[in-house]
């Protein structure tokens, strides 16, 4: 950074502003490459219970079927994880274009990040926790 | 007005830019309730029962729309990546972005058949 360009800005703000600028690089990054994977686990998933198999075959003995192998754990979880950060981090983008107001643009995002941590939490508990054996 | 929604000026680019973030948020939506509905799995008959409901016409509809979203927001996010990554490997903006829609408007018809078929044989009401 030029001593010009720093003389702009206020004194000592200049590391914080580096920070978030550093954040939104590697945000810009993770929303490229989760959704390169995204596109494919997104679009596996739909198929496998909307269009290869019709949705109301899709019970708990399907999923007790699917689940038996761990790779469809990992990949369901991953979709879950992925899915979340991607679309969280987009309605953060979303946020931060349409509410204007600061403190309810604060209180808007901090309701979103605890209800998508929550449902992260709910959706591994699920993942971890079922057991096939429970399927009638 | 956000920058980002002045960039592009109105041309073809700005309606891909707001159907990948109309289409993103209802996904996202979509996603936060099936996280809910099958964390139901440890409860057999309260997920058998919600499953049951996603048979139903109308949420059959509401399927072929999530469709039509994730569809258009997988092809026009490899639209962004090609933008950004390898600059200029898109030569022509327009219909590149005419191409992902017509994909995407075909894969919903052909995968809105096999959804809505049960509907259309009278094997669901």
């Amino acid at each position: 950074m030029s001593t010009a360009e720093r003389s702009t800005t206020r004194p000592g703000a200049t590391p914080n502003r580096r920070s978030r600028q550093n954040f939104e690089t590697w945000s810009w990054f993770f929303m490229r490459i989760s959704g390169l994977i995204l596109f494919f686990l997104a679009l596996i998933h739909f198929s496998l219970t909307h269009i290869f198999n019709d949705v109301t075959t899709t019970t708990v003995s399907f999923v007790a079927k699917r689940w038996a192998n761990p790779f469809w754990r990992v990949f369901d979880w991953l979709l879950l994880s992925l899915g979340l950060l991607h679309g969280t981090n987009g309605l953060r983008f979303i946020m931060d274009d349409y509410v204007r107001n600061p403190r309810k643009r604060a209180a808007l995002k901090a309701f979103m990040y605890a209800l998508a941590a929550a449902l992260f939490v709910l959706g591994t508990i699920t993942i971890v926790t079922f057991k096939g054996s429970l399927a009638g | 007005m956000s920058p980002e929604s002045t960039l592009y000026k109105g041309k073809t680019g700005q309606w891909a830019f707001v159907l990948h973030r109309v289409t993103g948020f209802l996904v996202l939506m979509f996603i936060l309730l099936h996280i809910i509905d099958v964390s139901m799995l440890n409860f057999p008959r309260i997920y058998n029962e919600i499953h049951a409901l996603y048979g139903n016409v109308l949420m059959r509809l509401f399927e072929v729309g999530l469709l039509f979203g994730l569809v258009y927001h997988a092809l026009n996010g490899l639209r962004v990546i090609m933008i950004d990554f390898f600059p200029g490997s898109i030569k022509n903006e327009k219909s590149v972005f005419y191409g992902i829609f017509s994909l995407t408007v075909l894969l919903t018809i052909i995968g809105g058949f096999i959804i809505l078929r049960p509907f259309f044989t009278g094997s669901v009401h």
